[in-house]
This record gives C-alpha cells, structure tokens and sequence, in this order.
C-alpha cells in the first residue's frame, strides 16, 4: 500500500517539477532561469563530490580540476572555427581541434570522459594515500591541471580563457542532466558495488580482509566522481559563455565541498536540497558584497561579506551540525510520513560526537 | 675544465655568479619556507594533521606588522615583536575554535574545519584589510645591496633571512629539547593519553604548540613582506600548500626535516626557473610534483620513520 | 601438502622483531590454537598470513600456491578469511550490510551490469541476500538484520564478525580472541558453535585465544608464541605440561 502511494507521489512530483521548469523556460526571467540552471549544476557537481567524500571516504580536494576539464573539452568541441579561429590570437589553436563541432551531447560526454581518463591517471599514484595525505595530493593535482591550463596557449588560450562558448545549457538539460546523474549514482550506491564503497569509508583493513580491493574501488569511486564534474563542468562553461583557468581553482572547491557538508555528507539528496539552498543564498546574500540605499538608512556592504559567511557557515556546520541536513540518510516518502520521527526531531538532543576514525 | 665554464656551456650562458645569485636567492627563499614549514610539522606531530589556516596566519602576520609600521608609526623593534606576540595568540585562538571542539570528532570533520578557518581569515582580512594589494613597509636597515668581492650584488635581504631563520632554529630546538615545556610537547605528540595521565595539561600544550609555530610562521610573514614587499590577503594560499609539501617531503612531525624540506622545495623551484627557463609558468606545480614523487618513493618524507598501523 | 603451510615466517618493525622464524601448518578440517602471553606477537602472525602485513622473510603457501606478499583482499578471495581482536564491523551500516559486503568478493556482474540492474546482476544480489540471511539466522542475528552493526552488543558483535568472515565461503578461518569478554557459560556455546561451523561448512580453524578452558577442549593442536618465538607446539596435553609454556606464563602473571 505504502509502496503504491510512495510511486504515486514520486510520479506526482517529477510531473510538477516539469511542469515548473516548463514555466521558468517561458514566464521567467532570464536572471532566475540562470540562476536555477546553476543550481541543477551544483547538484551535479555535489553528487560527484560526494560519491567520493561521503559515500567512499576518501577526502579529495580536486573537484575543480575535472570540473575544469570537462569545461574546456565540451567548449572546444562545441564552439565554431570561426569563434576559435577569432579568440586563439595569441597562438593557433591545434589541429585538428580548431575545425571540430560536435553536438553538445557528445561534446558533454567527451568531457565527461577526459575528466574519468584524467581521475585514472591521477588515481594510480595517489589513492594509495589516506586523509590529509590523499587531500593535499588531489588538491596539488587540481592545481597542476590548472597551471598546465594556463600555460598550454595553443589548447587552452592559456589565461585568456575561452570566450564565445554557444549558450546551449538551457533548464532540460542541466535538470536532466541532473536527475540522469542522481538516478546513476543511487543505484550505483544500492548494488553490491556501493556497499563495498561504503565499506571503505567505514573501515578500510576491515573491507581489505572481507575481499573488497581497495584499489579498485577507490578508483571505480573516483573515476565515476570525476566523470560526472567533468560534465558538471561541460554544461557551466556552455552556461557561463566564457571560462579562463583561474575560475577552476581550489574556491570552486570549497563551494561543492560546502553543499556536501551541510547536505550530509553520504546522503545524495541532502546534496541536491543543500546545493539549491547554497546556490539561491549566494545569490540572495548578494548585497552583503554591495551598497544599497535603502531610502532611510543606506547599508554599507563590504566586498567579500558573502563569503566570510559562508566559510563561517561551514564552520558552524561542522562543529555544531556535524551529520549536516540529512546526515548518512535518504530522502524518502515513509519517512516524511513517519510521525514518530516529527517527533524525535522536535525533541533533538545534541548529535554525539562520534569517534569512528581514531 | 671550470665550473663557469661547464655552466656556460651546458646551460646557454649561465655564468658562475649568475648561478651564486641563483643559489643565494635560493637558500633566502628556503629559509622561509622553513619558517613556515616548522608550523605544519609541528602541528601535525602533535594531532595528526594538515593546519590548513597556517598559510593564513602568515597572511595575518604581514598585515599586523603593515598596521604596527604604517598606521601605528612604531618603530620595527617594536612592531615586530608585538607582530609576533599576535600572531602567536591568532593561531591560539584558530586551534580554540576550530580544533579544539573537534578532538574526538572523525578526522574529515577535522579537516573540513580547519579548511573553514583558512577560508574565514582569508574573507575577513579581505573585508577588513581590503582586497587589494598593499605595498610592505620594509625598514631602511633591512634594505640595500652589498658587492661581493667577485663584483656580484645582492640584496642585503638575502644574508638576513637565512641568518634571522637560524637563530629562532637554535632558539626552537633548545625549547624544544632542553626545556619542561619542549618535553610536554614531546611527550604530547607520542601519546595525549599517556601524556593526561603523567599529569601534562594537554590542550594547553596544544595551544602552545599552535602558539609558537604562528609566531614562527610570523617571522617567516615580516621577512616574505620584505623580500616580495606586496601584501594580500589571499598571499598565504600558495606558500601555505609549499610549506605543508615541504613538511612532508623532510619528514613530517620532525623539525630538522621540515628545514631540510624548506631549502630543497626553495632552491629547487629557483633552480627550475634559473635553468629551465621554459617552464616559469610551471613554477608553482614544481613542489606539488615533487610531492607526489615523494610520497610515492619514500611517502614518511626523507628523515621520516615508518609506523606501522595497529590491527 | 599441508593446507596452510608458514614457513619460517619473520616480521620486523624497523628494529623490533614481532614475530620470528614461524612455523605452522594446518590440516584440512583441523582446530588448531595459537597461545601466548599479551604482546607474544600472535595477531602479527596473523596479520602476516592474511596479507595486512608483508612479511619481513619467509614464506606461506595456501592450498599449493605462494600467497606471500598478496594483498589482503587477494588472499580473501583465495579463502582465508578473518575476524577482528578489536571487533572491527562497518559501523554505521546495518547487520545485513555487513555480511553482504563480505559476498561482494565473489561477484561475477561488474558494476556497469549493477548500476543497470540487468538481470544477471539482480539474480546474484537475491542469492547473496539469501545466503546473508541463511548466516545470520545461524548466529542467531537474523531478527537484527536491520539495526546498524554498533548498536549491538559485545557478544553479538563478536558472532556478526564470524557470519561476515563465513560469507566470504572460506577455507580456512581464522579466529582472533573470539571468547574475548565472555563469561563460562558463553564460551563453551562458543566451543559447541565453532566445532558446528566447522563441519557444516568444511572448515580449518586457527584460532587465538587467551580462554585456555575453549582452547584445550577444542584444538587438535596448539602453538606457544613468546616474545615472537614459537616455545612450543603439540597437543593440548602435551602443552599442559611444557615446561617452557608453564614459565612463559607465570612469569607474566609475577609481572602483572
């Protein structure tokens, strides 16, 4: 019964959400619409990062670096040679890139690829390491990506970034995108497969000694992730029209790794709420950076206010609220009917702090 | 067959005082990175892990000696010790509340946190100090060049740095090794339980440890201001990540590696530049790969011992 | 040929030697005991033959084949399979979890057949849910399968750590401290139930243990390690009255 009225509601609710985007397509205005294609890419992004993070435990801090790559490769492959014949001045783009178009989908999915190829190589040497060890080692990758951006002119227009990416991102396919990623994901997360990652996350001798390659598992993980920010990246760069190296650096980072603490991290749709919510406040808290005259008192906002609240917010977040929104559990019909669990939640004792890595 | 002539040769018209030039920019350059990489290590000896705030607290330390200098007028003797005392109290005040609450909490938690406070120093100085670059106000005495007898000239700088550098070595390795309060650190960083037990106040040695390695981090923060005399808030990011690398690459948890690890990340990214010419823009990449090579060779770094995990 | 053949096995720690020059080799459906006083270096043996650590020198054979040197989970999925001292469960996940992911070792679907749930895949899942559950009703867990493993009690935390090592279908098992903690009673249930997994499921047991009442009722054999060196080695009977086990063991108990 339960089960009938679960899928009931499940229907219900992706018939709304496409009758919704049907009407920000037409009645929004172009500033919302951005807004919410950002938002479906965050999730995207999120996702990935937690599939690595939260779901596998391995700590890594070089999201921007696929997402990066994903970026140039779907822009290059999607932009005219016209465009790119204009815009590589200061050296020829290479053969035969500069008179390749793609359709956006394989574009994206090109991208996708480079940023796996790029996790593979990376992955062989690092993921042996563990903690902050494999952090700074994924983090000094991200870089590296970045710095060879910058500097290989006839690839990447080196700083000069790219400009003039076709504008093909519109809500069917950053939303899609989204929902194909967080159906991939949970069912990766349900099969056998999953299970061993989360193994590893909660105790790597043990998992070793239960048959589960650590090697290839922390790879499947990593690999899948970078997949995805690769793509996550591809559909930005044909959001945002321009990208340069410096965008992908390790802020991009913190941003994603800020959605998946305070979604919870292991728990995908505490993703997907929490990179809605980061993305609309970062809009929203917009004014903090700026001044505005409010006719009766004029409120003197300082340049980079956003952004000390939300390093603050992270901070809060991981002493306070450790478990995040959704801590290690799913969004799911049962439970939002489960009213004994209301209950539990208005009465909340403070989370135990719980030493599971010593 | 000379050395000059070798290097001519070999390396299109590198002349020996070109490459001493090189090596003494080299040595200044790793003595900071020394000075920073002592705070990393420290710490990391004493919890197990990566300060990520540390690059920041030297951030904050150059602008605590721009306002002592500039906007106070003190003259530098008494500005920099006080920069010092700051800074030491900064990084204090980071391990309170960022570390501190944290301490029985997963690792990751730990991590994240510190990554928070990095992230909250670097926004707050760019509001409060602003974002953008201010010029360092290096005194008269610390400036100049001499002529060495060969006709070559370098900055003065580039003598006191390292000098500078050894004398708070000397002066952290006797506190360390000679002193109560350096066998509470040690014995801290061996065990914190064993430690509670022979009656050592744990979290205060710990704020210590975050104490002195920030004012060490200072010192490294007035002479970086002095050889790249432009401030920002977000300087500490690059050098922060260097240091932490050079840690690891010396040994992580042993001073005398952290050292080490200081001189061979900064005269070898001088080195790449001075004979690699072509590969400048990768400078910055240069200790990231090096770190990799490290960890995949000799991963406890060069003096580092093994420990082995308990099952 | 010996099942389980140690040859001169060495461990060192940079200068500390925790196990040196054992010996051991194990019959097919034997119970067999490794004893000795704390810190003797009895779970550095183990971890040596389970591949958590590389031996310094020496070398292990399992059923005819060279396992020195292979990884942990490449040794699992040859069929030596292990429990914990410090029970060591996926904390956070359920009971049932916790045995599944022991059968992920077999797979024979890779993840792209798993992530599709195609019907190759789904076939194995209900087996290994099967299976899963077949244990945990022998450990008497079967009506816990869905609390999350560090809710449990000691004792049966203890049992899901021997249904998680059963669900990797080993052929030898190795049992570190299982009646830690136990009161009389529990460990001669413990005896009766290893003796029982035993021959249900062709098993060869090695087993550390510090209850010597378990250890002298239930083993074929017995090995005495002390400070690394293997003192002794026959039967129960036999190691009663050895000397040398006898010394081993009071002068610990003069020092404690």
């Amino acid at each position: 019964m339960n089960k009938k009225r679960n899928a009931i509601l499940t229907i219900i609710s992706i018939l709304l959400l496409a009758l919704f985007l049907v009407y920000a397509n037409n009645f929004l205005d172009i500033y919302v619409v951005r807004i919410l294609n950002v938002c479906a890419i965050y999730t995207i992004l999120g996702l990935s990062l937690n599939l690595v993070n939260g779901f596998t435990g391995l700590f890594s801090l070089g999201h921007a670096g696929f997402m990066a790559v994903g970026a140039y490769t779907t822009a290059l492959l999607t932009m005219s040679p016209a465009v790119k014949k204009q815009i590589f001045y200061m050296a020829p783009l290479i053969k035969p890139l500069d008179a390749i178009t793609l359709p956006f989908p394989a574009a994206l999915i090109a991208g996708g690829v480079l940023a796996a190829l790029a996790a593979y190589i990376i992955g062989a040497p690092t993921l042996r390491l563990k903690g902050d060890y494999l952090a700074i080692a994924t983090l000094g990758f991200g870089e590296i990506i970045r710095v060879i951006f910058t500097n290989t002119q006839n690839i990447t227009n080196g700083a000069l970034g790219l400009k003039g990416i076709p504008a093909t991102t519109n809500l069917w396919w950053s939303f899609g995108t989204a929902a194909f990623t967080l159906v991939v994901l949970m069912s990766l997360i349900n099969s056998s497969y999953g299970r061993a990652l989360k193994a590893i996350r909660e105790d790597e001798i043990a998992a070793e000694s239960m048959g589960v390659s650590l090697f290839f598992h922390k790879n499947l993980s990593f690999i899948i992730g970078a997949f995805f920010a690769g793509i996550g990246g591809g559909l930005l760069g044909n959001l945002l029209g321009t990208i340069d190296p410096k965008q992908f650096n390790f802020l991009f980072t913190f941003n994603i790794l800020l959605i998946v603490v305070l979604g919870g991290m292991g728990s995908f749709t505490g993703t997907i709420i929490s990179a809605f919510i980061i993305t609309i406040a970062n809009e929203v808290l917009r004014f903090l950076d700026e001044s505005i005259d409010l006719g009766f008192i004029v409120f003197n906002g300082k340049l980079g206010l956003r952004a000390v609240v939300f390093s603050a917010l992270l901070m809060v977040v991981v002493l306070f609220y450790s478990q995040g929104l959704m801590g290690t559990s799913e969004f799911s019909w049962d439970r939002l009917f489960d009213k004994s669990r209301w209950g539990r939640i208005f009465q909340r004792k403070p989370l135990e702090k719980g030493g599971t890595d010593q | 067959m000379t050395l000059d002539w070798l290097l001519q040769h070999l390396f299109n018209g590198m002349t020996l005082n070109m490459f001493l030039q090189h090596l003494l920019n080299g040595i200044s350059l790793g003595s900071l990175y020394a000075l920073i990489a002592i705070g990393y290590t420290m710490v990391y000896g004493i919890l197990r892990l990566i300060n990520f705030a540390h690059g920041d607290i030297f951030m904050t330390a150059t602008y605590f000696a721009f306002f002592g200098v500039v906007t106070f007028g003190m003259p530098w003797y008494v500005a920099f010790p006080i920069v010092l005392v700051m800074t030491g109290l900064l990084g204090m005040l980071v391990e309170a509340a960022a570390y501190r609450p944290l301490r029985d909490a997963p690792k990751i938690s730990i991590l994240i946190s510190s990554i928070g406070a990095s992230f909250l120093l670097e926004n707050l100085a760019t509001v409060i100090f602003g974002g953008v670059p201010r010029p360092f106000p290096t005194p008269e005495i610390f400036t100049g060049v001499v002529t060495l007898g060969n006709g070559l000239m370098v900055q003065k700088l580039i003598f006191y740095i390292p000098a500078v550098t050894l004398v708070f070595l000397v002066a952290l390795l006797y506190l360390i090794n000679k002193t109560k309060t350096g066998m509470a650190m040690r014995a801290v960083s061996k065990d914190h339980e064993t430690a509670k037990v022979m009656g050592i106040n744990v979290n205060r040695t710990i704020s210590l440890t975050f104490g002195i390695g920030s004012m060490l981090a200072a010192v490294g923060g007035i002479m970086w201001g002095m050889k790249y005399p432009q401030i920002a808030p977000l300087m500490g990011v690059i050098p922060g990540l260097k240091c932490f690398i050079a840690a690891v690459i010396g040994g992580i948890g042993d001073i005398k590696g952290a050292v080490l690890g200081g001189f061979i990340l900064g005269i070898g990214e001088i080195m790449l530049v001075a004979f690699l010419p072509n590969l400048t823009g990768y400078r910055d990449a240069f200790a990231f790969v090096l770190l990799i090579v490290i960890l995949l060779c000799k991963p406890t770094g060069i003096v580092g011992e093994k420990i082995a995990e308990k099952v | 040929m010996s099942l389980l053949d140690v040859e001169n096995v060495t461990m060192q720690f940079g200068g500390l030697t925790a196990v040196k020059d054992f010996n051991l080799r194990l019959e097919k459906g034997e119970i067999v005991a490794l004893i000795g006083p704390n810190g003797a270096g009895k779970t550095t043996a183990f971890n040596t033959i389970t591949g958590v650590y590389k031996p310094t020198k020496g070398r292990i054979t399992f059923k005819g084949k060279n396992i020195t040197g292979l990884r942990p989970d490449q040794i699992t999925r040859l069929g030596i399979a292990r429990t914990f001292q410090n029970i060591r469960l996926f904390k956070d996940l359920s009971v049932l979890d916790n045995v599944l992911i022991a059968n992920h070792v077999h797979i024979k679907s890779n993840f792209m057949e798993a992530v599709l749930k195609l019907p190759g895949y789904r076939k194995e899942e209900r087996a290994m849910r099967q299976k899963s559950l077949m244990l945990l009703e022998k450990v008497g867990l079967a009506d816990l399968k869905d609390e999350k493993s560090n809710s449990l009690p000691y004792g049966k935390q203890r049992r899901l750590e021997i249904a998680r090592a059963l669900a990797t279908d080993p052929t030898v098992l190795l049992l570190d401290e299982p009646a830690a903690g136990m009161n009389p009673k529990e460990a001669e249930d413990l005896t009766h139930f290893i003796r029982q997994i035993r021959d249900e499921y062709n098993l060869t047991i090695f087993m550390i243990e510090h209850h010597m009442d378990v250890v002298m009722e239930i083993s074929q054999r017995i090995y005495v390690l002390d400070y690394g060196v293997t003192i002794a080695h026959g039967s129960p009977v036999e190691i009663q009255n050895n000397q040398r086990v006898i010394e081993a063991y009071l002068g610990v108990e003069e020092n404690a």
